[in-house]
């Protein structure tokens, strides 16, 4: 009885520390005692699906088509080359930001200007564009420090400040030159808040 | 008749059951130790296929968490960002357009590349709860729990490991009281944010505002009590009446 406590619990220790301590970095998927129902066959987001041809759990627009509700819109007059041409909800002024082929003035109606938007406008600029334009929208954010071509854009500069507020929300949605897109991380809306803050950095700037 | 069972049977019964015992005990402690959550998922670091680093671009260059994960506030799935966002820093002309590190999302996306296949970057997921169980980040983010009470300091992981045991006593543990870890909504994202941070006055003022009653009062009946994160808690819990379920059925549907 003595040796079955001492061996018992020698084999528990061992087997212990052979399985190491808690908290050890391992690259295995963990060890799941019971797996039942933990993967369900079910399209989840962002996952892969061996239901379709291609893996892909997230279906894409079969080419040559447009999602309904959706619309191609227009290219605008000037001949800028942009990076990216998607859909939009519609071809009005809030969803591209042109009146026709032209960049408009002001900002839509269906914007309401308050406070909470311009709070909002603040966050998502400081999220989204800090890292490259900086915080008071002067270029100099770190990321433009790494960039093989300088310099990132000046937004404070007297030309953004005389851009309409149409093209600075297409720029947004659809990059320019060296800056790519930004239509898939915000929504329409906060493309608004942040063309209305950018305005109050111009005006604080004062140039 | 002579006795058929030896005198040192006598205690036979009871040794067994009492080894029987002791095994059963080193099992459970065996099992409570290397076969839970804390052990089996707490530091699983697989490969991933880009070595992303986000104590680079977290931590460094400073990003916030919903430059990439965009979705983290608004929606149940905290998304993995789509090979675009990398690309509108890592593109031609960029930031190290051609480091061999990002061979896969030149793949995805440079159509140029002799490699070009249009794929999404297939990323190793860490954190899952079983499909049995429902989780939304959505509910945990707009009510003030930060990233890091789930995920640790990812901010400062040069490759990002599960840090948490995410196991259903884990979840609960919170539930049960989640005035120790609740926080100012604008402070979410930032993983290294303390009580000091945050100005007395202005909070003061804010819960006041929020609960109808007065700074003076508050500042009163606090008077003695250290100014820390479970004080900061507590009182943000009252004044947005955050009751986190415990029901099974709020994970469980
Ligand atoms: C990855 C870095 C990066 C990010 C993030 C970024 N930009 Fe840019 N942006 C640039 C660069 C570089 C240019 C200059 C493009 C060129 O002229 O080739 C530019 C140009 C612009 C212009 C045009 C300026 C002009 O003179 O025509 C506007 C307007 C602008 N950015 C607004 C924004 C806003 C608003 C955001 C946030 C939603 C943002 N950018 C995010 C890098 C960035
Ligand atoms: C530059 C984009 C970027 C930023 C900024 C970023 N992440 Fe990530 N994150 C990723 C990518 C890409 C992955 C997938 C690859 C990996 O796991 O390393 C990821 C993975 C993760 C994972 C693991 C996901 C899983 O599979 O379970 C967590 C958790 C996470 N990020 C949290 C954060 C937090 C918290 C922050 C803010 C401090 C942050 N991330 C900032 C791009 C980013
Ligand atoms: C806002 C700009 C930005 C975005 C978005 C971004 N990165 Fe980076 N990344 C950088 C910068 C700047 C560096 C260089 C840091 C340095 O040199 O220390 C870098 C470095 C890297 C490196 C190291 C490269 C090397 O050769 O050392 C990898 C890998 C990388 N990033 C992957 C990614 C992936 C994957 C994504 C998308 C999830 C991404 N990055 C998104 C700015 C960005
Ligand atoms: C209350 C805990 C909690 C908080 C707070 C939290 N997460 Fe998560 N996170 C989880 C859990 C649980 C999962 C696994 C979800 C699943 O299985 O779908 C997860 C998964 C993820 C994933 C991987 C998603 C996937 O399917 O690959 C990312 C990325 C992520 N979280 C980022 C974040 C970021 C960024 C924040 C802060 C803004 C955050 N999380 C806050 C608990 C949390
Ligand atoms: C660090 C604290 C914390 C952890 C850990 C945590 N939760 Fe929560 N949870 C909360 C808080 C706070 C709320 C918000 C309660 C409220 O809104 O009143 C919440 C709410 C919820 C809700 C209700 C959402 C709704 O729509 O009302 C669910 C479901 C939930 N959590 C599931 C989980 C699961 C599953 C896990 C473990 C994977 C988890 N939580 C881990 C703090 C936490
Ligand atoms: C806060 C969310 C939450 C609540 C409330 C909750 N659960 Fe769970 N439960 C979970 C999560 C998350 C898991 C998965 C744990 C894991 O994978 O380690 C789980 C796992 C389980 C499992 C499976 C364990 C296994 O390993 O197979 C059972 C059974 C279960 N829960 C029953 C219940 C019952 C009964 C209740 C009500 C008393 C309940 N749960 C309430 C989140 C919750």
């Amino acid at each position: 009885m003595r040796w079955f406590f001492l061996i018992l619990a020698i084999a528990t220790v061992a087997l212990v520390c052979a399985l190491g301590p808690r908290g050890q970095k391992f690259s295995s998927p963990p060890f799941m005692l019971f797996p039942d129902m933990d993967n369900q066959y079910k399209v989840k987001a962002q996952k892969p699906s061996p239901f379709f041809e291609n893996g892909q759990g997230a279906r894409t627009p079969v080419e040559g088509t447009v999602p309904l509700g959706y619309t191609y819109p227009g290219e605008s007059a000037d001949s800028v080359a942009r990076t990216s041409r998607d859909y939009s909800r519609g071809s009005d002024y809030l969803n591209t930001g042109l009146f026709g082929d032209f960049y408009g003035k002001g900002f839509p109606e269906e914007i309401k200007m308050d406070e909470a938007f311009l709070e909002r406008g603040k966050q998502r600029y400081q999220i989204t564009c800090t890292p490259c334009h900086g915080e008071a929208g002067n270029g100099a954010g770190i990321v433009s420090k790494y960039w093989a071509i300088p310099p990132t854009a000046n937004l404070i500069d007297p030309r953004v400040k005389e851009m309409p507020e149409g093209q600075i929300f297409w720029t947004i949605t659809h990059g320019k030159g060296l800056m790519g897109p930004y239509n898939g991380v915000t929504s329409v809306n906060d493309r608004w808040a942040i063309t209305a803050y950018l305005r109050a950095l111009q005006a604080a700037a004062g140039k | 008749m002579g006795n058929i069972f030896p005198r040192w049977t006598n205690l036979l019964a009871v040794k067994i059951l009492v080894c029987l015992g002791a095994l059963g005990t080193c099992v459970v402690a065996v099992a409570w130790y290397s076969f839970t959550p804390k052990f089996t998922r707490v530091g699983y670091m697989p490969q991933q296929p880009i070595p992303f680093d986000h104590s680079v671009h977290a931590g460094q260059l400073g990003m916030d968490c919903r430059y990439c994960h965009t979705h983290v506030e608004n929606s149940p799935h905290s998304n993995i960002p789509a090979a675009q966002v990398c690309w509108n820093c890592h593109g031609p002309g960029k930031v190290k357009s051609d480091s061999p590190k990002l061979e896969p999302l030149r793949r995805a996306m440079d159509v140029n590349d002799p490699n070009y296949t249009g794929k999404p970057i297939e990323w190793v997921q860490l954190h899952k709860v079983p499909d049995y169980a429902h989780f939304n980040h959505s509910a945990h983010v707009n009510r003030g729990v930060s990233c890091v009470e789930c995920h640790g300091r990812i901010d400062e992981m040069p490759v990002v490991y599960h840090a948490k045991p995410l196991s259903m006593s884990w979840c609960l543990e919170c539930h049960r009281d989640p005035g120790k870890v609740l926080r100012p909504l604008n402070e979410i994202t930032n993983l290294a944010w303390e009580a000091d941070d945050l100005s007395p006055d202005e909070f003061y003022a804010y819960v006041a505002g929020k609960t109808g009653t007065s700074t003076d009062e508050l500042k009163k009946a606090d008077t003695g009590k250290e100014w820390d994160r479970e004080l900061i808690g507590a009182h943000l819990q009252k004044a947005w009446g955050v009751h986190p379920p415990q029901d099974c059925a709020a994970c469980h549907h």
